[in-house]
């Protein structure tokens, strides 16, 4: 059998197949689609054919096309939604951030070292964090929790100032979530500079305002969404640092392989942080700056940190490993 | 065919199935160009969401307008290509432009999370200016996949919709059996050099057919047409 007697044979297959791809393309469900994957397998079995027999190239590069667009339609998914996202959030990744405990300490070091080390010091001796924060950082903080401020002043005054306040913080810190994740990919370096800066900043602020400022004004804004947010950045930190040692240290597996099933892991911590900055966000803006007693907020401050913490420590505990 | 896959793009893989199909990876100049028709529209994306939400912000008041805005932004500029990726074409519409889209390496559609992770990983790949890392790492793997294509398991390929078949073309020359067996390589050149021969002046066809006169025991012409005798014969497996 030559080239045009094996096209003008199967020809009619294949033009069956090539209609039933571009229904199901068009989302139609075509007639008789169940013969589908056998019209697929088939046309696999003459691009063999083609191949092996060298019909030419038109042929060849016409089936192998086919043969990727039916394999293409095949392996289309429906997606789990919104199911795969809840079992993620509430399954998969309280596993994921307890099965790579020593990644969470680690990066919660990275943070909270600096982070505790500099609010402590500073109002010992201030020099070193106003160094680092510089003036105007320093005049807007005593702009917000200066002396003469109390927890019962309206932080925000304007209309529609809380909805402002939420967007700047989704773009703002979760905009860090996803560097930190990005630049773990050079060795793990860009997340650890991005958690140890944040710390550092953090710490520098907290320290300057038990110096110059008035602590219970900081506290009882800041109380209701440290726990989601603090604990986002660390995990975020280990979504990086997940590439970041996949690159380094492979394993037994070659680097390009540790790299993808990295990723995967990293993935997962870095749509959780997403999630809980997300809510940070919410509680920030719209519970935060509200005037209320402070051990209102310190109590509902208490709550989200015990509820985070439970959460991290317990979910998806009774639910069996995925295999 | 050794000598294609050293100088093609094309890329084997093996689907469960046991066939192999071919795919055929896009370089870097060609996404280069298709990257800067998506940095044009995001621009043009940029400029209108601004110019929508002052006009929105009169109604709202400008907080709400400047947050609306601000979230805007946010999606576009590390959602803009998933969204696109993930949907029907998958791919962007600078790559769909170019003729191109974005496929795991098996050629599979590529999932969300690949291309969220392909993305997100671009602020790396840009790094340390105009996507120099991104250049680099494409340019010394096979399947030129930048870093984030690495960690995502996904290339950028030809959608290969170009519906226009050439006809193979007609020769005419009287079939003749090789005087020597060829192997399979050797016959899959000789068939290749027919049905690229449409592209060549006759004088590049005769140069070519020059360097097979030990097959052929001619030269010229007269070498040319036997040469295409031969492949006729390969052709009609043998069959006057």
């Amino acid at each position: 059998m030559n080239s045009a007697e094996f096209e003008q044979e199967n020809q009619p297959r294949w033009q069956r197949l090539e209609e039933m791809i571009e229904g199901v393309e068009k989302g139609r469900a075509p007639e008789n689609v169940e013969e589908l994957p056998t019209l697929f397998r088939q046309t696999c079995h003459d691009l063999s054919i083609a191949q092996h027999r060298i019909f030419g190239m038109g042929l060849v590069e016409r089936l192998n096309n086919l043969a990727i667009r039916g394999f293409r339609t095949l392996e289309r998914r429906a997606g789990g939604g919104w199911e795969s996202l809840f079992r993620m959030i509430l399954v998969k990744f309280p596993k994921m951030v307890r099965a790579e405990w020593r990644l969470f300490w680690f990066c919660s070091f990275i943070f909270w070292g600096p982070f505790l080390a500099f609010a402590i010091w500073t109002p010992h001796d201030p020099e070193w964090a106003m160094s680092l924060l510089g003036p105007e950082t320093m005049v807007s903080l005593e702009t917000m929790y200066g002396e003469h401020t109390s927890p019962q002043d309206f932080i925000r005054e304007e209309y529609g100032s809380d909805f402002m306040m939420f967007c700047h913080y989704i773009n703002n810190n979760v905009g860090i979530d996803l560097r930190t994740f990005a630049g773990g990919l050079l060795g793990g370096v860009g997340a650890l500079l991005i958690l140890l800066f944040n710390g550092l900043q953090l710490g520098a602020s907290t320290g300057y305002i038990h110096h110059a400022c008035n602590p219970s004004t900081f506290y009882s804004f800041t109380s209701g969404h440290s726990a989601p947010e603090l604990i986002g950045i660390v995990i975020s930190g280990m979504a990086g640092m997940r590439l970041g040692l996949a690159l380094l240290i492979p394993g037994l597996h070659d680097r390009k392989t540790a790299l993808v099933l990295g990723g995967r892991k990293a993935m997962t911590l870095i749509t959780g942080a997403v999630t809980m900055t997300f809510l940070a966000a919410c509680i920030e803006g719209f519970w935060s700056a509200h005037p209320m007693e402070p051990w209102i907020k310190y109590t509902f401050g208490g709550v989200v940190w015990l509820i985070t913490i439970s959460y991290l420590a317990l979910c998806g505990r009774r639910v069996a490993d995925e295999t | 065919m050794a000598a294609a896959e050293l100088t093609d793009t094309l890329q084997a893989v093996e689907l469960a199935d046991g066939v192999e199909i071919h795919l055929r990876v896009a370089g870097p100049a060609v996404r280069s160009v298709a990257w800067l028709i998506d940095f044009l529209i995001l621009i043009v994306c940029y400029i209108v969401v601004g110019i929508i939400f002052v006009i929105v912000s009169r109604w709202t008041g400008d907080e709400i307008g400047q947050g609306l805005m601000m979230l805007c932004m946010f999606l576009l500029t590390w959602f803009y290509n998933v969204v696109f990726e993930v949907g029907a074409k998958g791919a962007s519409p600078g790559q769909r432009s170019m003729g191109l889209k974005v496929a795991g390496v098996s050629g599979a559609p590529v999932l969300l999370s690949q291309s969220i992770i392909r993305n997100l990983l671009r602020v790396i790949d840009f790094l340390p200016f105009g996507y120099l890392l991104g250049l680099v790492c494409c340019l010394f793997t096979k399947k030129f996949q930048r870093l984030g294509d690495l960690v995502a398991n996904t290339v950028v390929i030809y959608s290969g919709k170009k519906k226009n078949l050439i006809a193979p073309p007609k020769v005419n020359a009287e079939p003749s059996a090789p005087p020597v067996a060829l192997s399979r390589e050797e016959q899959a050149a000789l068939l290749l050099f027919v049905e690229r021969a449409l592209q060549w002046s006759d004088a590049r066809k005769i140069e070519l057919s020059n360097v097979l006169e030990p097959l052929t025991g001619a030269t010229g012409m007269s070498g040319l047409s036997r040469l295409a005798g031969m492949t006729l014969w390969l052709q009609n497996r043998g069959r006057k």
